[in-house]
């Protein structure tokens, strides 16, 4: 026991000597490198406040040189990272405003009377049926309102507006099921129905036999509709449908004038239709 | 072969220490893992080497820091030698003198550290939000780095 306590005894005056004259004497150059190198090697960072000037005391300028490059590169790492994303971002601002651009260009040319609206939520289950725009009843948007696409410099009939809340409104796609458009080609004497499948081709019936539809014409809205405004382009035809021997009409599939499902921003045309036409429309 | 497993086991604790205080410290608290180490080593190991391991693991947190060179060294070398003589006197195997111990110390190194830096070099490295956090995590960790190191003495004769 008393082995035990002398040689503790020993022990504690030994590195409280040890400890006494690390304390007392200032390090030396390398000894203070070596720590420099040893701490910064684990905790990469010289920010030490007021302690700073005391830890780098004795180190050679050289070396400390290496060090804030270290901590220059660091910085401008994270800064070329955070460049990276905002450069990111300032792209789809630009390609935005690009767009928003021409969109706002075309719809001078329409000469219908409406609203921009950005679309804000797509179901993915009803993918070609509906989606939602920002703009409301406060906005001025009515029921059966004509939504209008704008892509690549053209614009193209989207669908019409059937629920309206104080501030979004639920949009009726044309390639929804159970949406229907009343067509024509221009120049012709005839009118089909675009009618909706749920997927992103529309197909047209009641095209009489005989007449002179082909792949690659386009169709537009017809003066006969009362929904849609006349003239708007709804699609361009992708194939005639031979008569079958039991039917009297032809059918086509039309490609729509717009990508339905990549619009952003749609333009709706307020139409004022007749009071006593209102009701009809809505059914 | 002994000295191996002992320098196996500082070197260990010190990466430890060093992850844990880079990557899991909260608002820049972290429980001090070399402190919880020779607290453990000084109750656990003969005095001679107790005193040793403290004044080794004391070397490293000078290393680290960027302050006065050679204070935690001493700080810790003091706090083997008082743990020597307060297992003279009262139980440290329990969780919860080890607990009472861990806390206690804690603050007891931290204002001997505090009054040695101010001292030598006149710089105040007490925060204030580890000197109230810093002894509850310390608490928590001691029994558990305790009955680490006295499972690796029972196994490999470590410390």
């Amino acid at each position: 026991m008393n082995r035990e306590k002398d040689m503790a005894n020993y022990a504690v005056v030994f590195f409280v000597f040890i400890s006494a004259l690390l304390l007392l004497f200032p390090s030396t150059r390398v000894a203070q490198t070596a720590r420099v190198i040893a701490s910064y090697s684990l905790y990469p960072s010289l920010h030490y406040g007021a302690k700073y000037d005391y830890f780098i005391r004795n180190v050679p300028e050289n070396f400390l040189n290496i060090l804030k490059i270290d901590q220059e590169n660091r910085s401008l790492t994270a800064r070329i990272k955070e460049l990276e994303i905002s450069n990111k971002a300032a792209e789809s601002v630009q390609e935005e405003n690009r767009r928003l651009t021409a969109e706002m260009g075309l719809s001078r040319n329409v000469p219908l009377r409406g609203v921009w609206a950005r679309v804000v939520n797509k179901n993915p289950q009803d993918w070609y049926g509906a989606f939602f725009i920002n703009k409301g009843a406060r906005d001025g948007i009515t029921m059966n309102s004509t939504v209008v696409g704008f892509e690549n410099g053209r614009a193209g009939l989207a669908g019409r507006v059937f629920e309206v809340y104080p501030d979004i409104s639920k949009v009726l796609l044309i390639t929804n099921g159970v949406s229907s458009v009343i067509c024509s080609l221009p120049g012709a004497n005839f009118e089909g129905l675009a009618e909706g499948r749920g997927t992103w081709l529309l197909k047209v019936n009641y095209i009489p036999e005989g007449s002179d539809i082909a792949e690659g014409m386009e169709l537009v809205t017809s003066p006969g509709g009362l929904l849609f405004p006349q003239g708007l382009p709804v699609g361009r035809v992708q194939k005639v449908h031979p008569k079958e021997s039991f039917m009297n009409f032809i059918t086509a599939d039309v490609a729509p004038a717009i990508t339905i499902n990549a619009l952003k921003e749609v333009y709706i045309v307020k139409k004022d239709l007749p009071p006593g036409l209102q009701g009809a429309a809505a059914k | 072969m002994a000295i191996i497993g002992d320098i196996v086991l500082f070197l260990l604790t010190g990466l430890i220490h060093w992850w844990w205080t880079a990557n899991l410290s909260v608002f820049g608290v972290a429980p001090n893992i070399i402190f919880t180490a020779a607290l453990s080593a000084a109750i656990i190991a003969r005095p001679a080497k107790a005193i040793a391991w403290c004044f080794f693991l004391g070397v490293y947190l000078d290393l680290l820091g960027s302050n006065l060179f050679g204070a935690y060294a001493l700080t810790y070398t003091v706090m083997a030698y008082v743990i020597y003589m307060m297992k003279r006197h009262l139980d440290l195997i329990g969780p919860f003198s080890q607990i009472i111990a861990a806390l206690t110390l804690t603050l007891v190194t931290m204002l001997f550290y505090q009054g040695l830096s101010l001292a030598l070099s006149k710089i105040n490295p007490l925060q204030l939000k580890a000197f109230l956090v810093e002894p509850f995590f310390n608490a928590v960790l001691a029994p558990i780095v305790f009955y680490f190191f006295v499972q690796l003495k029972k196994r490999f004769n470590l410390l």
